[in-house]
Order: structure tokens, then sequence, then C-alpha cells
């Protein structure tokens, strides 16, 4: 019998260790795929097997301040396809012959295009809301609809320049819908869908739908009223005077909120496509110009300021000033003779504005540049603002500070300028001009109420109102004539400035012709600037172009806003006692009102609704007795009158639909938990008074 | 017979028990790696139990009649083989590039998976007649001729990775049975110049090969999976996917049934070429590390059974199967993680497949008539 041999038990071993080498060498590789590249690899795991598809959040409301809509969001239902599930059906034939007939398409390429090698087909978007509730009626398998959302303008041009554009992926691309994108945009949402080696979602598997959340509205300061008298005033000038450009603006002096901007030529944001691009640009924030006589208010201030006149100061102008080489004159070498220093601001005269200006020196004028935020933009809340142009101080000589005095050689924008004389007009301290006053979310939640903000003191409160007396005389008795409105005490100041040349020096006939005022000038509620460009024909002055435009749109907005008219027997002499304003945001109306009253304060009631949502003025000032507080009621109980109202059934909704349920019949939810409403409180059915609060309850689904 | 019985008791129980253990294991990842690709989610496992039954059956017949008997039939099973090779080329049944398989009846068999056995049994008797003759170079010719006819006729199926498992067995079955080491050495280091200037003929001036192109890239992508022109979704994707599943296993893998690179179809073969992918995904390191102990226990008892085998012919038997399944294990765990080209390999009693699982069963019982007739049994 043969046993195997050494040689054989030798080679064995060999055969073992080379087999005990191999088997390590398999674990280190396990070790090295498993747990060094184990992070990478489970990565792309995912990767294989998960796909998105995005979900459009729509976008808020644009409200003005008064809760009109100014733009929306409008939702048309997207008919997409789920290929694989189509092919489960086996129908695939009779569902693309269906859906052809519906949606009036070529059934052969409906055909390919749901049984497509995809998971996700689009079938057609943005359908008709008839053929969305047939497809739905349908019920086909694997073919489903979502609703994509697309900004509506309900008011065509108003506002425009204000409101911006948004593009056709919806997102804001100008104005405040670009500006607060973020927040107007909401967060999108996705399906994430797990799939298979062939591309096909798994039905089963992980299907997470993450919901969008919808974009916030905003609140503007605008005043859709303002807006539209002021667009209405500034067409008409722009027509009639054939003007290459004109804007306005209106601001609440106080605050800073601004109450109107329109531009001209303007577009409509609905079909922005239609209008040349350059009429989506933003004169009133992005053009700087040379403002001309109307800066002469801001060197006023800065001379009274710092005593280098009073009003009652002597000038003499004799029609021309030599400043070194050059010389400046008043229009047509007109000499105006002996003037008080009120009497040259009347009289828009440039000889005593220079000799101020040289008077008050660089540095100091230079100072109050800066006080009055010329150079930089006022950081108003729209894309694009200009910050101006100012001659460098280094290089500034006197002719220059002589030219800037009256108004020229520096260049300004629209807000810049009104920001700066409003500041005069709210007894030296100069504001934020902003728009957007509040941010709601899609729960209606505030989550962002802007303040007025104190940008800072320029001059004092006493400067203020001398040169406010000086203003109100330069409209009663000066250039600004035509600016004059019965029963109301209005200051400002004409402008007509030359315009620069591209070539170099000034065009010969092209002029800006402007107007910036506020009244009441004892307790200024409104200030307004407007711009012309170019005006054709004869006069092209300021106080002939600007100012009867300002007249007519401050006259109608005065009126709207119920100001009193100036009645001199009501002198302001008489001693005021000086009370506190109470609280009453979120109170019932009636208590508001007893509240106010009792304070000896009269009330003024804005909106319909039972609660009281915002006050002005706000609560802790201090205010003379027999002053006015508004009130505003909620802006989302649109036209619902103290009447009666059926609590209705809520059982089974989400916050987001209740909350909007309850909105639209003016009720107030008092939410509890999270999830669906399953407990409401009083009951459905019952009959409650619009503006009564509702309890519910809610919990999570599955519970 | 009752001799036979009593031989029983010295049946090597580690190699036996490590062999149920790899079963088990087999059949529970086959349910989980083939429950989502056919309507009856049992299907594969049904069919994968009863090939174990009938293995095991093969495998009693083979125990029962002693080893040394198989010399007596080595040249008819030789001539048999070589005509069921013939049979396939013949009248074979095309899948996926080779004509391996051949109908009997209902059913389909790979014949290569069992020629591969009775190569080996006819192999262990031609070397055992030639002990200490091994030593020129015209005494091994004749061990690479005997071999080389076989191994053609599977080169024109053309199914190169059972080819290399005969190369294996050969190699292996020589050098065990003392050939001359400078001689086999010269002739592999002769058979890759041959192959490497074959290729460089096939490339240069369009010389003929039993192999199409695309065959030739797939057993080269594995070094770079993501070079197949198509980003790795061409050639490289069965590497890339089967490495992804692996490597995002972790230390203790996703849970039976939920591989998500084995459910959802990312992984090709999941529940034959690609098992142990379908391991690591779904068991992790753990299960993957596992696999390999078992194999390392099982291969090392069969290794321990053929040093005490009674004579040559016995011990060349189990070193042949030895160096069979250990070609099977390196090729297929190598390829499952991107060291080895991709070759329809399968995991020895764990990858699914009826003529391989009742062959390695009936290699098993080869094994175990060698075991229970070894050196131990005293008289």
């Amino acid at each position: 019998m043969q046993t195997t041999s050494l040689l054989i038990r030798k080679r064995i071993l060999t055969l073992f260790l080379l087999f005990t080498l191999g088997f390590f060498s398999l674990g280190g590789r396990i070790f090295w795929i498993q747990f060094v590249r184990g992070a990478e690899l489970s990565e792309k795991a995912i990767q294989n097997r998960m796909r998105d598809v995005p979900v459009e959040a729509k976008r808020g409301t644009i409200y003005d301040r008064n809760g009109h809509e100014l733009a929306i969001s409008v939702s048309a239902d997207s008919v997409y396809a789920i290929p694989a599930e189509i092919y489960r059906s086996g129908r695939e034939q009779e569902i693309a012959q269906k859906l052809a007939e519906v949606l009036d398409m070529d059934e052969q390429e409906l055909y390919e295009r749901i049984t497509k090698n995809s998971s996700f087909e689009w079938v057609k978007r943005q359908i008709a809301p008839e053929k969305s509730k047939k497809i739905r009626e349908m019920d086909l398998p694997g073919i489903g609809l979502t609703e994509e959302s697309r900004r509506y303008y309900p008011k065509g041009t108003l506002a425009s320049h204000v409101l911006g554009i948004s593009g056709i992926d919806n997102t804001g691309l100008e104005g405040v819908d670009y500006y607060y994108n973020e927040l107007v945009g909401g967060t999108k949402g996705r399906i994430v869908i797990e799939h298979d080696a062939a591309n096909r979602p798994i039905p089963e598997a992980t299907h997470k739908y993450i919901p969008p959340v919808d974009g916030s509205h905003l609140i503007l300061t605008i005043d859709e009223t303002i807006q539209y008298i002021a667009e209405r005033e500034l067409d008409k000038v722009f027509k009639e005077r054939e003007a290459k450009a004109a804007c306005v603006i209106v601001m609440d002096p106080s605050t800073g909120e601004i109450l109107a901007l329109a531009n001209r030529p303007t577009f409509d944001p609905n079909s922005y496509n239609d209008f040349p691009a350059e009429n989506r640009k933003n004169f009133a924030i992005s053009n700087s110009y040379e403002p001309g006589s109307t800066m002469k208010v801001i060197t006023a201030a800065m001379a009274l300021e710092e005593n280098v006149v009073d009003k009652d100061s002597k000038f003499y102008c004799p029609g021309y000033i030599k400043v070194g080489k050059e010389t400046i004159g008043c229009p047509n070498r007109k000499a105006h003779g002996d003037q008080t220093f009120a009497q040259i601001v009347e009289n828009s005269c440039n000889v005593g504005f220079v000799q101020v200006g040289l008077e008050l020196g660089l540095d100091r004028y230079y100072k109050y540049l800066g006080a009055f935020g010329f150079g930089e933009p006022t950081g108003i809340d729209l894309p694009g603002e200009a910050a101006g142009i100012l001659v460098p101080k280094s290089r500034a000589k006197q002719i220059d500070l002589a030219t800037m005095s009256m108004g020229q050689a520096n260049a300004v924008t629209a807000v810049q300028l009104l920001a700066a004389v409003s500041a005069v007009a709210n007894e030296g301290k100069l504001m934020q001009p902003y728009l957007v006053k509040q941010v709601i979310n899609n729960e209606g939640e505030i989550i962002k109420n802007v303040e007025p903000k104190v940008v800072r003191r320029v001059i004092s409160s006493e400067t203020a109102r001398e040169l406010s007396l000086i203003l109100e005389g330069e409209v009663i008795n000066g250039t600004g004539k035509n600016a004059y409105i019965e029963g109301y005490r209005v200051a400002g100041k004409t402008g007509t400035a030359q315009k620069i040349s591209p070539a170099g020096g000034y065009l010969p006939n092209e002029y800006v012709a402007s107007f910036v005022g506020f009244a009441p000038a004892h307790d200024p509620k409104l200030a307004c600037i407007v711009v012309v460009d170019a005006p054709q024909g004869y006069p092209y002055y300021g106080g002939w172009v600007a100012a009867p435009a300002f007249r007519e749109i401050m006259k109608d907005a005065l009126r709207y806003l119920e100001v009193p008219m100036y009645k001199p027997e009501e002198s302001e002499e008489t001693i005021e006692k000086e009370v506190i304003v109470p609280d009453v945001v979120n109170l019932p109306l009636a208590e508001a009102i007893s509240l106010i009253n009792s304070r000896g304060l009269k009330v003024k009631v804005s909106g319909t609704g039972n609660v009281v949502w915002q006050q002005n003025p706000q609560a802790k000032m201090k205010i003379s007795e027999g002053s006015q507080i508004v009130i505003y009621l909620s802006p989302f109980e649109k036209g619902v009158e103290y009447g009666q109202v059926t609590v209705p059934d809520l059982q089974g909704k989400s916050l987001k639909e209740v909350a909007k349920i309850l909105a639209d019949l003016g009720l107030h939810l008092l939410p509890e938990g999270y999830g669906l409403a399953y407990e409401q409180s009083p009951e459905a059915g019952k009959v409650v008074t619009s503006g009564s609060s509702i309890k519910v309850k809610f919990q999570p689904v599955g519970e | 017979m009752r001799l036979e019985l009593k031989r029983l008791k010295f049946i090597d129980k580690p190699f036996l028990l490590v062999l149920f253990f790899i079963l088990a294991f087999g059949v529970i990842v086959l349910t989980s790696a083939s429950y989502g690709i056919s309507s009856d989610p049992y299907y594969y496992v049904k069919k994968q139990v009863f090939a174990v039954f009938v293995g095991f059956l093969a495998a009693g017949i083979i125990i029962k009649y002693d080893y040394i008997l198989f010399k007596n039939y080595s040249s008819l099973l030789y001539i048999f083989s070589l005509l069921l090779l013939l049979a396939v080329l013949i009248f074979g049944r095309e899948v996926r590039g080779t004509t391996g398989w051949i109908g009997l009846g209902s059913l389909f068999i790979q014949p290569a998976e069992f020629i591969k056995i009775i190569l080996i049994v006819s192999f262990a008797d031609f070397l055992s007649n030639r002990k200490g003759e091994l030593d020129t170079l015209g005494q091994v010719l004749q061990c690479i001729i005997y071999m080389g006819i076989p191994f053609i006729l599977i080169m024109l199926q053309p199914d190169l990775g059972t080819a290399l498992v005969y190369i294996i067995i050969t190699v292996v079955m020589m050098f065990m049975a003392g050939a001359n080491p400078r001689i086999l050495s010269i002739m592999l280091f002769l058979a890759v110049l041959f192959v490497a200037i074959a290729l460089v003929l096939h490339f240069k001036f369009g010389v003929w090969l039993p192999l199409e192109d695309y065959q030739l890239k797939r057993l080269t992508i594995f070094l770079n999976p993501y070079e197949d022109g198509q980003g790795g979704r061409g050639l490289g994707w069965n590497t890339i996917q089967s490495l992804v599943a692996i490597g995002s296993g972790g230390l203790t893998g996703k849970g039976l049934f939920n591989g998500t690179q084995v459910q959802l179809n990312f992984l090709p073969e999941q529940h034959t070429d690609f098992i142990y992918a379908v391991i690591g995904e779904e068991l992790g390191f753990m299960g993957a590390f596992f696999v390999i102990i078992l194999y390392g226990i099982f291969i090392f008892r069969a290794i321990y059974i053929s040093y005490t085998a009674r004579e040559l012919f016995g011990s060349l038997m189990v070193l042949g199967i030895t160096a069979m399944w250990l070609f099977h294990i390196f090729e297929n765990i190598g390829m499952s993680l991107g060291l080895m080209p991709i070759t329809g390999i399968p995991l020895p009693f764990l990858s699914y497949g009826g003529s391989s699982m009742v062959t390695n069963l009936m290699a098993v019982g080869i094994i175990l008539n060698v075991n229970i007739r070894g050196r131990k049994i005293v008289f």
C-alpha cells in the first residue's frame, strides 16, 4: 500500500501556506472596502437610487399698506406621468388615447412620452381648470396633477417699478419681489423617489414628499390710492411735456415710509417682454442727476444750522457773481437787488446761494452733504439703488463749492433728495426710506415688522422749523407758486437743472425740471418729489412743469388721508397737554375705542374687523391731547362686516387650511398642538360674530 | 457493507459541520438575494434545496464504494468526458455568449461542471500511475496533453473561466504529484508568454482568437471600471455595483432583504455570480468575514484529509478538488471585491446553480470517501 511521500507532504504544506496567505489578503480587501471606502461607497449607493422631483412653492402675495393685493400667485395644474405605474396598469394605449383627447395632443407623441424609460415625465404644464377637472375625474393610473404657480399683477402697470417682475421659473427678478425673494419665494419642496436599476420608482419603498413652504406675504408701505394718484399725475406731465423720463416719490417724512413711487416710461409686469427693457429702469432710485435749485434747500439748511445766516440776513444780487475767474449768474443775468435770506430762497437766487456756500466753506459743506445722506445709497429696500456722484472733496475748488451750493456739480438720486428734504420736514431727523412694512408668513404670523428708523439727526428742530417757514414762503411768494394748495400749508422748492452732456459741459436745451416739498408745513404728513427729465416746450422750469404735478398729487393725497385743512385761527400757541398713547393692538375694537377716548384722544378706525391690528402713533408716544389715533383692523378680514358667521367644520384639516378658512370668515384661530384638526370650540354649526376666536386642537396623523 | 458503516465513524466531523454551516448560510442568503427577481419569491431557493438533496444522494452513492475502484474506470471516464464536451459544442444552448448548457428533458445542465470532477479523478489516476516519473520534459508534456484536450474543447465554447479552472487543477495536481518544479515553472512562463504574444498579434495584426473583443475587454475592465466608455454604465457596471454594495454594508450590513443594491437590482446576477456582494451588503463585514473563515476551515480540513490519505491517488483527487474550490473562491470573491476580472465562476455551495451544487457535493463525497478510508482506520 502506497502512502503519501515526504515530498508530497511538503508540497501540501506549501499549498496550505499559499491558501492562508490568499485568504488573509481577501480579508484585508474586505476591510479596506467596507471601512476605509465605506462612506464614499455608501454615498454612491444612495445616489444610485434616489431621484428628486422638485415641487415649486407658491410666492407670497404683495399687499399695499391697507391689504389690497398688488401681486398675487395664480396657480394652474400641470399633468405628469409616472411611466412605471402606467406599465404596471397595462393600459398604456388607453391612457394615451384618453389624455390626448382631453389635452388636445398628438396621441402617438403622448404615448411615447408616458412610456418613456424614466421615473417622471411632464405631460403638459399649466392647463386650464376644466381640463384638470376632467383628468382628475378619469383617475388614470400613473397620471397625476400637481399645482404650479405663476405671478400675476392684478393692477397691471400700477407700482410696477416697486413690485418688479418674476421670471418663468417663479423667482423674483426685479423690485421687492427680487429684494425679498428669499422670503417671498418660500422653500421649494421635493418628492424623493427611490428607483431601481431600471430607473423605475419603487412603489412600496421610500416615497418621501417634502412639501414646499409657500412664500411669505409682504405688506408694503405703498398706499394703493396715493400710488394711483401719483401715477395719474405723472402720466399727465410725462405725456403733455413729452419728457424723456419722469418720476415721483411720496413719503411719510416722519417715518420714511414710501407711500408711492412711480416712474415713466413704465411697463406691465404681467407681460414685461412686450416693453423695452429700459422701461424697467427705476429712474427714482437708480438715476443720478444734477438736482439744480431743489438742492438749495440743503444749502439753506446748512447755513441756518451753522448760523451763517438767518432768515433776515441781507444779500445783494447784481445778477452775477465772480468766483475766481468764473462768473456765475442768475437766469438771464437778472439782478434781484436787495434781498433777505428768505427772499433769495423764494427767488431761487443763484448769486445769493453762491455767497452762502462760499461762506460755509468746503469742510462744512461736505460734512452736511454726508450727514444728509448724499454720496451713498439711502438703503431703500429695492435693488439697483445708485449712490449719486459727488465731486471728490480732495479735488473740489471754490468754483465747485459755488456751483454745488446752487445744485449743480453734484449728482443725486430723487430718493436721496426726498429723504434729505424730509429731514427738514421731520424736525431735522433723517429717516431711512423703506417699502416693506411687514412680512407675514403663510400661516398668518408676523415674521418681520419694520419700524421707522432714524438714520441721524442732521439739523436742529429749530433750524428745521425756520427753514420750513422759509420754504412755505417760497410756495406762497416765490418760484413755487404753482405748488400752492388752497387750505394747506405747503413748503417746497423748485428746481430747473442743466443736464450734463455726454461730451462734457452742459446741454444747451435740455433741463431737469423738479419740485420737492412737503405739507402741511406746520405738521408734515407727506413729502413728495417730482422729477421730469427733459420736458419739451416752454416754460421748462420746475415751477411750471413739476410744481403743478406736485400740487395735484399732494392735494388729492392729503384729502384722501383726511388731513385737516389749515385754519389760521387755530393757532399753535394754545397750550397743549401731552398724553401718552395707550397700547391697543390686539384689543377688541370697542375696548380700544373706549381706552383711547378715556385718555382724551380721538379715534379713527381704518379697515373693517373686530380686533385692532395696528395703531398709529405707536403706544407709549407722547402726543397732544385731542390728537387722533388711527387704528387699523386686520388686513386679512376682507369685506367682512360685523356680521354673524357660522363656524365651519375643521375636522381633519391642516393648520394651514384651517387658518385660511377662518381668515376668510374673519375668525381668529387659536391653535393648539400640531398635525390635523380634531377638536374645535365652538363646535361647527354654531353662529358667532365675525372676529370671534375659534380654539382648534391639532394632533399628528396616525396616532 | 457493515464494514463501510463502521468507517463512517471516522468521518471528518469539522469538515462536515462547516459544510452544513455554509449550506445553511447559503440558503438563507439566497432567499434574500432571489426574493425579488421571480414571481415566486422562493423559486430559486426551492430549486437550490432540491439540488442539495440530489447532491447528497450522489455523494452517498460515491462514499459507498472504495475510491480505489475509480481507478478501473478512469480511462472510460476520460473518454466519456471528452465526448460530453464535444456534444455540448454541437448541441449546446448558448447562454451569455457561451454554449455551456445542454438539455436533458426539461432540465438544463452544465456538463463542464461535472466534467471537472471526472477529469480530476482520471487525472489523479494518470498522475499516480506516473509517480516519480514527472521529472523530464517529455513526461510533463504527456500530462499537459492529457489535460490540454479537454481544455481546448472548453476554450471552444468559449468558457474562459472554466478553462482557467482546468489550468489551475492541472498545475496544482502535477505539483502535488511531484512534478519537476523547474519544468512546471518554465511551462507556466511559456503559457503566459504565448497568451501575451497571441494578444499582441490579435490587436496589431488581427489574428483570430477564440474570444470576442468585448470578452477581452471584460477581463481587464475591473482595473478601471469607470473607463468603460460609458462612465461606469457599460462593462464596468458589475464591478462598480458590487463594490458599492459591499462598501455600503459597513460592519453589520443593511440586513437581509434590505440591501438597496440587491433588492433594487443594481447588483447584477445577485443570486449567482455576485452572491458574495449580497452577503457584503446585507450582512456587512461580519457576514463577509464569516464566510471567509468558514471557507478557511473547510479548505484546511480538505487539505488535512489529503495529508492523511491512504495513498497518492486519493490524496491527489482531494488536492485537485481543493485546488478547484480555492480557485472558485478566490476568483469569485476577488471579482466581487474588484480584485479579479468578471467571469462566470460561481461561489461553491453559496451561488445559486444546480449543476454546480450537485458537482460540489459529489466532490465532497469523493473527499469523504478518501477521508474514511484514510490512515486513521486501524483494522
